[in-house]
Order: C-alpha cells, then structure tokens, then sequence
C-alpha cells in the first residue's frame, strides 16, 4: 500500500480534515482525469488547489460535491461519506456558473439561499444585505441579464456563500474578473477564511494562491505533484539562486566570483548576474561574500514562486513514472525533515 | 423533499406568472370566440349587388317553366321566404332560452343577427331580373351576348338598361322522362367572372321551377290531387330520435355529433395539457443547462430532486390548462343543456390519464432537455418522441369507430399512447369492460416508473455533459452507466 508512504503530507483526522479524499480514481472513456489521488484539507484551512487547465481540479471538485461519482476510492466531507448528507454545509461556486437570466437579482439569491435551507424571511434580509455589502444594493430588482459579467460574478459568490457554509469550494473564482473586483473577491475570501471556514479554491493563476493560501495542493494530469503549506513550499524548493547587479559590469571578473567559496557557477547577463550556490554552504555566506567582492547595486536571493515550482515540476515529468519518482523523493525529503525536527 | 417542493414552485411561478403563458393559454379560448364572431360578422357585410338580367330559353311544351322561374325571382317570393326562414330561426331561439331558462336580450339579438344575415343573402335576389324567351331564340346569339357583358360594370349602375348575366336553357325533355327514362338536363350559361354564389342561386332556383313544373305536368298527380308541396313533405326522410338503453332499462339521449365530439374533447384536452407542460419541461431544462446555472442548483439540490421538482412544477402547469379548458368546456355543457351527457367519473379518469402521459412524458423531454445543449439539438432526440404523441392523432378515427375492436383493446395496453387511447374509448358511446381501465392505469403506471428511472440516470449524467449532442446510443450508455 503505498497510502500512508505517499501521504506523510496528508493528515488524517476526521474530527480536523473537512475534507478527506484516498485514492480517489475517476476515468471517462479511456481518459483518466484524476488518478489515485488522496489529499486532506485541514479544518480552518484555506487551500489551493491548482493545476493547469484539463489537470482534473473541477472533477475532483465535482466528486467531492458528489455531483458525479469516483470510479475508486473513498471520499469524507464534513466528517460524512458524502457531500449529498451536508450539502446545506456547504458552499460551491461552480467553474459552469450561471444565473437565470430572466429572473430578478434578489429573487435568485433568495431562490438559493431557500434551496440550502436557510428560511424565507431570512434568505430575503441576507440576499439584500449581500447585495448592498459588494456594492450592487440597487440592482436587486434588476434581471440577472442585465447585470454586466463582473457584477453576475459577485451574486454568484453571494449565492455559495448565503446560507453560511462551513465549508466554502470555488472553482476558478478569480476567472473574468477585473483587477478592482479581483481585490474586492480576494478580501471577500479573507473575510470568509477569517470568520472560521475552510476554504478550497482552485485557480490556474498561480500567484492568486501564493498571495491567499497556507496550504497548496499542484495536480497535474490527474497525479497530485505537491501538497504542503506555501512556508513548506518555500522551505523544500530552497532558493540557491542569488541575482546580483554590480554597479558596472566592466568592473567585475566573473572568474574571481567562480572561485569564491560555496559558489558552483556564475551566468553573465547584459545588466545581471545569476550565481548559483552549491548545496553544502548556506545563501547568507555567499550573498554577504558577493556584496564584498564588487560594487553591487543590489544582490538578492531569488525567491521561489509557485509558478517555478509548478514549471519545475511538470515540465520535466511528463510521464507518470517521472512523477512518482519525483513524488517518492519529496517524500523522502520531507520525512527526513520530519525526522531532524 | 423541501427542496424538491421549492424547485417546483419555482418552475410554476416562472412557467405560469409569464405574459407569454397567460396570454397564450387564456386568449386563445378569448381568439377562438373572436375568430367565430369574425366569420359570423361577414355574413352581415353587405357583397356587392350584382344587377343583371337572367334569360330563360323555356323550349319545353307549353312553356311551363318559365313563368315558374320568373315567380321564384319574384319580389314577393323572396319577401315570403325570407318571413317563412325568419319565423323559424325564432321559434328556435325561444326553444333553446326555454332550455336554458334564460330569455330576453342575447336570444333577441340571436334572432336579429340571423335575421340581418338572411337580409342580406336574399338582397342579392332583388337585384335580378328575370325575362323568358321564346323557345326558338337563337342560343349562338345568347352567348355572344355574355361573352361581351361585364359583369363589374353592371354593378350599382341601375337603370342603365340591365344586361343579360345569365342564360338557362331548358330544353324540351327536361319535363318529360326520354325513352331511357332519365329526364334531360337543363344548361346554365353565365357570364364570365359572375359570383358563384348567384350562379348556384340560379342553378337552385330554376332547378326547383322545373321540378315543379313536372309534378303540375305529370297527370298521376294531377288525378291523385297531390301537389307539389304535399310531395315534397312526403319525400323528406325523418331524423330518428336516437337513444342508448342503459343497463337499468332506462333511454339515454343520444346527441349525435356530440357522441363523436366529446371522446375527441377529452383527447384533445390531455394532448394540450401534457403537451403544454412537457414543452415548458424541456425548454427550461436545456434553458438551465445553457445559463449553466445547472452546477450552481446541483450544489444544492441533488439531479433527483431537481428533476423530479421540475416535472412536479409543469404538471402543476398541465394541470392548469386541464382545468382551464374542461372547465371552458364543461360550461358550455351547461349552456347548451347538455351536462347529462357527461360522466363525471370521466373526469376523474381525464385527471387520472392526465397524470400518467404527463409523467411519462415529461420524464422523457426532461432527459432529452438535459442531454442536449440547445433547443435545435433537440429535435433529432424529439423525433421519436412527437410520433409518440402524434400517434394518437392517427389512431382517433379508427378507435372512435370501433371502441371496442381488438385494435383498440391491444392499443389500451400499449405503454405510450394507452392513456389517449383508453380516454378515447372511455369517453365514447361503448364503454371499455369494467377490468379494462384499471390494468391500462396499471399499465400506465409501470411505464412511468420505468421512464422516471432511465430519465434520472440520463439526466444524472446529462446535466454536466456539453460538447456534441448525444445520440439514442448514448443515452442508452448512460442508462446503463449511471
């Protein structure tokens, strides 16, 4: 069984995880969107879950909202087997979101506030005090059509969030929208983390993860690549890459940064240049050590970004034995870490 | 079940509180009565008066019927015609204002239209002439002169000195029967473009001058003192009070046309009724599909609830159209004196069979609806489905014939169309026997078992499918898939 091997990242405890998947398979035709995958998401939590487009983030999301079903594997939201027992518990913004066009603003939140169980009287005081809190108070009369793409985004999000879900899934929640309503859709989402719910939002837009979450799962054709906090992220793909920027290029010899102490190779741009540290010596030595050898303007750690990391892991495994083979030596990594701690 | 309640309630409001749905189900009885009106109201727009000369070429011996003609043109006895018909439109309104125990102004104003109609039918009569020519008038003459008169041209033009419109020749045999028997035909020569309801006036009146002139010629008549109109009473075939015996001995009237009307009434009725529903059915599933408003509802509501929600909604919508119409049509039962002729166990049956083609239906269209991504990929998935409902239609008139025929009993358990043939049969003269209806129901309700089973697995799989419009194969994989 190699469960448990691959999952040291994945806790499992129903009374913290409000989402548990093991080895969850699901094919269409001979087309395998999600392969074996297990992962948790910790209560309280706001997760990433991303991957490039087709990598199987909405079907495992439509899994978990059990709106199609796994070919294997087990499944537990909420502490139930099946997101159909707490479904009122739960909110979803569906990647295919859509409105009744004909129907009136008000009346549609209203309509599914009621359809996820919150009364009458009050789904009507909560779709208006919605509507006026992300700034669109006077089109609740409106028809749903009328409304331009950005604002339909917004009664969506307030149609998965209105009944108070423990447990809030978005589906590429940040796609069509433009910078302004991007910012006010990442604080409505802080908002929503900080009142205590677990949150999972899937998005291709790496940095939107980067900027919200604390844990991160990477899929990539149906295979889990990553699963860690962002902090574990930063840990494990520690940079060993230093951008240093002299004050004159003519002025620096290249071959004398070469045979500083802990540096392995050193590229020469037109205004840059990027210095790789071997993997025995700490950054801080040679960042301090290169800050020394010339007139630097400026001379950075580079910082990993998800997008790297993601570029890094998918690009050089296509294939599904690279990938494992990639995933046994993270995981070897981390219980090493585990172990030192 | 809550849920499954507000989805639909949903799908009446936003089916029924339409403009679309309330003037399409409640003006179309207001159209049908305006559209009778409208054609009743010509017959009291005034045509336009043709003046004109009609010639008479009597060649019989004695010249018997020309006079005839000229009498049936008379003024006088238009004036009695129209006094005699006038009469008997009256005594019929009364008739049926005693039936109704209503009197007063709608039988008046029944009786003044029908009046104002014959007005205006027998007004064209005035306007003819009639003049009779001597038997060797020269017939080539005749039509030279229709072939040069315009008819157009004589109208409201009077006294300009009429011409001829019209030349009856009416030859020598036409009173007395030929060696075969047969009497000669008379020949009816009319101007070009002359209005076809004064030709046939023509045809009618000189035909009934010769008739008479033959009974008054004929001496078996004449010794018997047996004159035309003693004949003519003589030679009307009576119409036979029709009547059922019931199984208590007892006569149930029969009203004729309204035994074969009513079996089609109630067909008709469910045919709207679940039609109506099942359309609305499709329309808002492939509506919800197409929005992609179907993931966010599937976040609360599971396929089953939904579906079954939807199809609760629109038979809600049926139902409304069902009791829309009958009552339309049990109204006028009563206006006409004709309730007895109702079973009011045929309503519960109408209610009944209503429920079980609906479901079937519904079911069907709400799988189609969910499989297809618009309205015009449908139709190919619709195809199977409309002869389904279009197969009673085929099936009315031979069932209705013959109730109770081996065809029709196979029919009444065929899943499908069994709800329209059993109230087809069950509303008509010959009833059903007493175990008949309820293995239809029986019937009827396995099919919607078996439908609302295979429509939640395709709709299951359907509402998140876009891309290519299925075919039947692949919905069948879904059955078996889901």
């Amino acid at each position: 069984m190699d469960g448990p091997a691959r999952g040291a990242p994945t806790l499992v405890d129903p009374m913290t995880d409000a989402i548990q998947i093991a080895q969850l398979r699901k094919t269409f035709g001979d087309k395998t969107a999600v392969n074996d995958l297990s992962l948790a998401v910790p209560s309280g939590s706001l997760c990433g879950f991303i991957g490039p487009n087709g990598a199987g983030k909405t079907t495992t999301i439509r899994m978990i909202m059990s709106i199609i079903f796994p070919d294997s594997g087990s499944l537990s939201v909420l502490g139930r087997p099946s997101a159909v027992e707490s479904k009122d518990r739960i909110g979803y913004l569906p990647e295919e979101r859509g409105v009744y066009k004909k129907m009136r603003v008000g009346a549609f939140l209203t309509y599914m506030a009621r359809l996820k169980g919150v009364d009458g009287a009050a789904a009507k005081r909560r779709s208006a005090d919605w509507l006026e809190k992300v700034g669109l108070g006077r089109e609740g009369k409106k028809r749903c059509d009328e409304l331009s793409k950005g604002m339909q985004q917004k009664v969506q999000f307030i149609a998965a969030v209105i009944h108070e879900p423990d447990l809030l899934i978005l589906d590429e929640v940040f796609s069509g929208l433009d910078p302004v309503n991007r910012r006010l859709m990442r604080s409505l989402i802080d908002e929503q983390h900080r009142a205590g719910r677990t949150i999972v939002f899937s998005t291709h837009a790496m940095y939107e993860a980067e900027q919200l979450c604390d844990r991160v799962f990477m899929i990539h054709q149906g295979v889990k690549v990553l699963d860690d906090t962002i902090g574990g992220i930063r840990a494990r793909f520690d940079p060993r890459t230093i951008v240093a920027e002299p004050e004159e290029m003519r002025g620096v010899d290249p071959d004398s940064l070469r045979a500083l102490p802990g540096v392995r190779s050193v590229e020469v741009g037109t205004s840059e240049l990027t210095v790789r540290v071997d993997d025995r010596t700490p950054p801080y030595r040679v960042l301090a050590a290169l800050a020394g050898a010339a007139a630097m303007r400026r001379v950075e750690l580079k910082r990993v970004s998800l997008e790297d990391v993601f570029i890094g892991l998918v690009t050089d495994h296509d294939d599904a034995g690279a990938l494992r083979q990639e995933l046994r030596r993270t995981d070897e990594a981390e219980a090493l870490q585990g172990a030192a701690s | 079940m809550m849920k499954t309640f507000l989805v639909a309630r949903r799908e009446f409001v936003t089916t029924v509180f339409t403009k679309g749905f309330l003037l399409g189900v409640l003006m179309t009885p207001v159209m049908i009565v305006m559209v009778v009106g409208a054609i009743s109201l010509t017959q009291l727009l005034k045509g336009p008066t043709v003046t004109g000369n009609i010639a008479v070429i009597d060649q019989t011996p004695g010249g018997a019927v020309g006079p005839r003609v000229l009498e049936r043109f008379s003024t006088e006895r238009i004036e009695k015609e129209r006094a005699d018909r006038a009469a008997a439109v009256g005594k019929l309104a009364e008739e049926q204002a005693q039936k109704l125990g209503v009197a007063g102004p709608q039988t008046q104003a029944a009786g003044r239209f029908a009046t104002a109609a014959l007005d205006n039918e027998l007004a064209k009569l005035k306007a003819l002439s009639v003049t009779v020519l001597p038997p060797g008038t020269d017939v080539e003459e005749q039509k030279k002169l229709l072939g040069e008169v315009d008819v157009r041209g004589q109208r409201d033009v009077p006294g300009k000195g009429v011409g001829t419109i019209a030349v009856a020749i009416v030859p020598e045999g036409a009173l007395s029967p030929g060696e075969s028997g047969a009497y000669s035909r008379f020949e009816l020569l009319t101007a070009n473009r002359l209005d076809t309801e004064i030709t046939s006036e023509i045809e009618r009146r000189v035909g009934q001058a010769i008739v008479d002139a033959r009974v008054a010629a004929d001496p078996r008549f004449a010794a018997g003192g047996l004159g035309v109109q003693e004949l003519r009473r003589l030679l009307d075939a009576p119409d036979a009070k029709v009547g059922a015996v019931t199984a208590g001995g007892g006569v149930k009237k029969s009203a004729g046309v309204f035994q074969f009307m009513l079996p089609m009434a109630f067909m008709l009725l469910l045919m709207m009724s679940v039609m109506t529903g099942g359309n609305y059915l499709l329309t808002t599933t492939i509506e919800e599909k197409s929005s992609r408003v179907m993931e966010v509802l599937l976040s609360a509501v599971s396929p089953l609830e939904l579906m079954v929600g939807k199809i609760l909604g629109q038979m809600c919508v049926g139902l409304v159209i069902l009791v829309v119409y009958s009552g339309m049509g049990i109204a006028s039962l009563f206006a006409f004196a004709l309730q007895h002729q109702l079973d009011p166990m045929m309503l519960v049956y109408l209610v009944v069979f209503f429920l079980i083609a609906f479901t079937t239906i519904a079911s069907m269209m709400a799988a189609v609806g969910s499989a297809v991504n618009e309205l015009r990929e449908a139709q190919s998935l619709m195809t199977p489905l409309m002869l389904l409902i279009m197969l009673p239609w085929l099936l009315w008139m031979p069932i209705s014939r013959a109730p109770n025929s081996m065809f029709a009993t196979i029919l009444s358990f065929v899943p499908g169309v069994n709800p329209f043939v059993m109230m087809l049969r069950l509303s008509g003269s010959e009833p059903p026997p007493a175990w008949q209806p309820p293995v239809a129901i029986l019937v009827g309700l396995v099919t919607v078992v078996v439908c609302a089973w295979g429509a939640s697995k395709v709709f299951r799989v359907g509402v998140l499918m876009y891309g290519k419009p299925p075919n039947f194969r692949t919905l069948l994989r879904w059955i078996r898939m889901a």
